[in-house]
């Protein structure tokens, strides 16, 4: 049986849409997104170079790592350029008092 | 009795980065005549960028931009290992070095650029880096050496004494203009990559132009720069491109640093395009024929000819953007930069932590930064809209630049 491993990080009142930001997650640091008020989490790592994504640029849908210039749909985590590249996604889930919960699956 | 309709066939000749784009976004967008691509490498397109970084530093392999796989599975024709020695417009034919020759109806040319070799500078000891297999020889030298030279303090020459450094070798830069990078980031930006190759372990000499180059007898090379020379068992060549434009040249394309094309790409002759390093384009946005080597770019080549040779006529209009890696610093820029132009600062030179932007009247020319990537991100998407900017906005950190765009409701065309 799955162990609850939701860790609550903040509150959607601290993430507008169409914004993103950083939490550490049980020592993993997570990218949480907004999107039309769909809050959804990935490693905060890009594929390429695991260089940090919340220092990036979100544009409506499209992630952008400013590293190298990666994108990604950050609706879905896939890669945009290069086609083939694909984020690492985790649970998220947002709670009755706004506060958003990660899971970060097993270490 | 009609003959069955042959398939259109599109021939790519050369095997970088802009050619494995082309390819595949013909693909993408439903391209399904013949595809092939000729190239005088003996392996499918691969990453340049880490040539001089991660590769050398043994944290990557070679990079294919496509996974050989691919190749098969889209039934695109791979012609390796020889390179196109003749063109000929007329006959719409390309001829390889093993004088084999493949017909085509639409010509893509992205044949790049080689390093430009110094006369008289070569030998044992003596390398120059472009392709794999320069950067596999380089990466077993550097392991063996103890001493790295690099003659050039431009991109190639500041990344490989980086990796040299991370290696635990000696490293000296070679360079007879007063700074690093000095071409690409001016003296002032130049002067912050020289003290963060010194505060490394870099033997940073600048302003010396070599005098002389002397084998070695136990191997390796001397230099002589100034009263001091400089006994190195590797010397690294960077000293600049040269176009490869030879067989366009030969075929009556016009080609002045570069094969010259328009917005979209096409040469003069219906039917023929180039891209990547090699083409001088001509950009409305500048007024003027431009040739750059950027990889974000040669990508961004690749796709837009794509759309243009299935019909579509869409102007290149992308921001060029590069990146360097050296130690633990980026440098990042987006725009044409200009290194004579006057910079505004905002972060500090001092912590190396700064962006420097230049202006054309009220609009972003180009940005240049030092650990700030978001600002080039920034900027890159500023330049492709309507902002205004002002230099004191620029200095300013507390303005977020996107707040440069103006809103609907102060832009006077809006309300007009």
């Amino acid at each position: 049986m799955q162990t609850a491993r939701w860790r609550e990080t903040i509150n959607l009142d601290d993430l507008w849409e169409g914004e993103m930001t950083a939490v550490t997650v049980d020592g993993e640091v997570v990218l949480l997104v907004n999107l039309d008020g769909t809050v959804l989490a990935y490693s905060n790592r890009c594929p390429h170079q695991a260089s940090a994504l919340d220092e990036g640029d979100l544009d409506g849908e499209t992630l952008t790592c400013a590293k190298h210039l990666w994108e990604f749909n950050a609706a879905t985590g896939c890669g945009i350029n290069p086609d083939d590249a694909q984020l690492t996604r985790f649970g998220c889930q947002v709670g009755g008092d706004g506060t958003i919960y990660v899971d970060i699956g097993p270490r | 009795m009609s003959r069955p309709q042959r398939k259109p066939r599109i021939v790519a000749v050369g095997g970088g980065v802009a050619s494995a784009a082309a390819l595949a976004e013909l693909r993408k967008e439903g391209f399904d005549g013949d595809l092939t691509l000729v190239s005088a490498e003996d392996t499918v397109p691969y990453e340049r960028p880490p040539l001089s970084k991660e590769f050398l530093l043994g944290r990557s392999g070679s990079v294919p931009v496509k996974d050989p796989a691919w190749y098969e599975q889209q039934s695109v024709e791979l012609l390796l290992g020889l390179p196109a020695t003749r063109l000929d417009l007329a006959a719409r034919t390309v001829t390889r070095s093993d004088g084999s020759v493949i017909g085509y109806d639409q010509l893509l040319l992205a044949t790049g650029v080689r390093p430009r070799l110094l006369p008289g500078v070569d030998g044992d000891g003596v390398c120059y880096l472009r392709t794999v297999q320069d950067a596999t020889e380089l990466r077993d030298r550097i392991g063996a050496a103890g001493h790295v030279a690099v003659l050039g303090g431009g991109f190639i020459g500041c990344e490989v004494a980086s990796a040299a450094i991370q290696l635990g070798k000696r490293a000296t830069i070679l360079e007879a203009l007063p700074t690093l990078l000095h071409r690409a980031l001016g003296s002032d930006l130049g002067e912050v990559v020289a003290g963060i190759h010194r505060d490394a372990g870099v033997d940073v000499r600048t302003g010396q132009p070599v005098t002389g180059l002397t084998p070695r007898p136990g191997g390796g090379v001397q230099v002589t720069v100034g009263d001091d020379p400089v006994d190195a068992d590797v010397l690294v060549v960077g000293v600049g491109t040269v176009p490869n434009q030879e067989l366009a040249q030969q075929a009556g394309l016009s080609v002045e640093n570069g094969i010259e094309v328009d917005e979209y790409f096409a040469t003069a002759v219906p039917g023929v395009w180039a891209v990547g390093d090699v083409v001088a384009q001509y950009l409305p946005r500048y007024g003027r024929r431009v040739r750059v080597e950027h990889h974000d770019t040669a990508l961004r080549h690749g796709r837009a000819v794509a759309r243009n040779m299935l019909g579509r006529r869409e102007p290149f209009a992308d921001v060029h953007w590069f990146w360097s890696d050296q130690f633990e610093h980026t440098i990042s820029s987006a725009g044409l930069t200009d290194a004579t132009a006057p910079l505004i600062i905002r972060g500090s030179l001092e912590q190396r932590s700064f962006s420097a932007f230049s202006l054309d009247g009220d609009q972003l020319r180009s940005v240049i930064s030092l650990n700030r990537p978001k600002d080039v991100l920034d900027v890159r998407k500023l330049i492709a809209r309507d902002h205004r900017a002002t230099a004191d906005q620029l200095r300013d950190e507390s303005l977020p630049l996107k707040r440069l765009v103006p809103s609907p409701a102060t832009d006077p065309r809006v309300s007009a």
